[in-house]
């Protein structure tokens, strides 16, 4: 039990340790609690006047869902490296169809703005 | 204790970290900051050990600065630095006032004296009282029910509203300024985000009050009543064309670059023309000014035709200016350099360009004078007794930031060089008081 586990029992107490270790540093260093004051995220010298929870449009996703999918269709390469030296020509000819047409599904991703951050 | 006073010990020998709050004649000071060594200057309270309150700090920028003050961790301290003393000492009770031609010893001194315990440090100024109490009901603490039913913190949520493309989500009104480091001194605004795109943008007073006597000494404002030689003015334009470059080049993180330009502008003269136009080809050449600046700040030619914004409107192929009338120009052989960007990467190059162009004006000038009637080509622009090019900017910044990401917001505000203090003293107001 203990040889199977021991390694990743290692790691935590090891984690566990460097924790507590930091938490009683860092005990060690604050000189004074914060004031009210304090804790007011500082925008300049303002007062803020809402809460800074909020919930905001993450405008990449667009981007990031490209991302995923075309990322995936990579991992097709893997069987097919496998079979290039065998099959030579035939594989990289096929292949290449299949990248033209990936990257024409990026050019049209690209007209439609999908590229873009914000 | 030994692994305090050793880190204390290491802190003491480190560079002072230093939040400065700049008011009427302490622009260029607190900008020269950048070239000592010894002095880091950070861009939040948090980061600071040293709080500088350099030159005349108006009333709002006092208020604004004890909240500065006040979220700066312990130990902490205060140095002013040619402020009228009176009004700093009423707010701040412990403060060190620093003499001299430049701050920075007075900075070094008194973050020694704190590290080696020598100084305590200032007690907080506002009361520690929780303006808006946690109270925690609710299923996320948020004091109502629903995610946005509540007011945690004794804060409301964020509004929602119509988004660009059809979802409704929250508008976040945040004030900004007037001691926000990315924008031009004393410039506040009360903000609404979506996200990082500026949704409306509202400016708010200037924070500096109209004051005859606080520019007596600029040569723009002397050329507005008598003839001043053109050799000193172009020298002048050429301090303040690189130090708003240098602006612009903190603000894109290019403090190694921002540095050299400053200094620059610290020696200029008709000699370091050559030096000028080396830095300004290796920073216009530059790829990572050109790809954060292209496009960024566009204005619309016809906004800008017949405003009198000097380099603004120069850079957007307006040639405008003052001088091309002036006859003692004429005789130089001067012609207004244009850019056709019209945009905040053209702005930077026009400015190095115009800078290049001031300080051989100055080595030709050989005593000739200009100035004394009325309207000056200041380095933002025409400047009149009543009229400053910083107060016609300022009513295009709404709309040139609206809908745009904050990055490219706070570098479009860069490129224009506001200067408040220059908007507050060539107000209409002023002009009816003798100069």
């Amino acid at each position: 039990m203990l040889a199977t586990f021991g390694a990743a029992l290692t790691v935590f107490v090891a984690a566990v340790a460097a924790m507590l270790a930091m938490r009683w540093a860092d005990h060690q260093l604050r000189a004074t609690p914060l004031t009210a004051p304090e804790r007011v995220p500082f925008t300049g010298g303002g007062e803020p006047e809402y809460h800074a929870w909020s919930r905001y449009h993450a405008r990449y996703y667009v981007m990031a869902l490209l991302f995923l999918a075309f990322d995936m269709e990579m991992v097709y390469m893997y069987p097919w490296a496998v079979v290039f030296a065998r099959e030579g020509m035939v594989a990289f000819v096929e292949m290449g169809m299949f990248l033209t047409i990936l990257l024409l599904g990026i050019l049209y991703a690209w007209r439609e703005r999908g590229m873009e951050w914000a | 204790m030994g692994v305090r006073a050793t880190l204390a010990r290491w802190a003491a020998a480190a560079p002072v970290p230093t939040f400065v709050v700049a008011g009427f004649g302490a622009r260029e000071a607190a900008q020269d900051l950048w070239l000592d060594p010894r002095i880091v200057l950070v861009a939040a309270p948090r980061q600071a050990s040293v709080l500088l309150l350099a030159g005349d700090v108006p009333e709002p920028l006092l208020q604004a600065a004890i909240r500065a003050h006040d979220v700066m961790p312990a130990p902490r301290a205060v140095v002013a630095w040619r402020t009228s003393h009176r009004a700093v000492t009423e707010r701040f009770p412990t403060v060190a006032v620093a003499e001299g031609p430049q701050p920075a010893e007075a900075l070094v001194a008194v973050h020694r004296a704190l590290r080696t315990g020598d100084q305590t440090s200032t007690p907080p100024i506002l009361a520690d009282v929780d303006p808006a109490p946690w109270r925690g009901e609710g299923p996320y603490g948020q004091g109502g029910s629903g995610m946005t039913g509540g007011v945690p913190y004794g804060r409301p949520m964020a509004t929602r509203e119509d988004d660009r493309d059809g979802l409704t989500l929250d508008a976040l009104p945040v004030p900004v300024g007037p001691l926000f480091a990315g924008f031009p001194d004393g410039l506040s605004a009360r903000i609404t985000f979506k996200g990082d795109l500026v949704h409306r943008f509202e400016l708010q007073p200037n924070p500096f009050a109209a004051d005859p006597q606080a520019d007596r000494d600029d040569p723009f404002v002397r050329a507005l009543a008598d003839p001043v030689p053109i050799a000193e003015l172009e020298v002048a334009r050429a301090r303040e064309l690189l130090r708003a470059c240098a602006r612009t080049l903190h603000l894109q993180g290019l403090d190694a670059l921002a540095v050299r330009a400053i200094a620059l502008a610290g020696r200029a003269g008709p000699g370091e023309a050559a030096a000028v136009r080396r830095l300004g080809r290796w920073v216009t050449a530059r790829w990572c000014t050109a790809v954060q600046l292209r496009r960024v700040g566009r204005i619309e030619p016809a906004a800008l035709d017949g405003l009198g914004v000097g380099p603004v409107a120069r850079a957007a192929g307006l040639a405008e200016d003052v001088r091309t009338d002036d006859p003692a120009y004429r005789h130089l052989g001067f012609t207004a350099l244009t850019q056709q960007g019209n945009d905040a990467a053209a702005r930077l190059a026009q400015r190095f360009d115009e800078a290049v162009q001031a300080l051989e004006l100055a080595g030709r000038a050989d005593g000739l004078r200009a100035g004394g009637n009325g309207a000056v080509e200041g380095p933002r622009g025409r400047l009149t007794a009543d009229g400053s090019p910083t107060a016609r900017l300022l009513e295009l910044v709404p709309e040139l930031v609206t809908g745009r990401e904050w990055g490219d917001a706070t570098a479009a505000l860069a490129s224009l060089d506001l200067d408040l203090r220059e908007a507050a003293s060539r107000s209409a107001d002023v002009a009816a008081d003798p100069l």
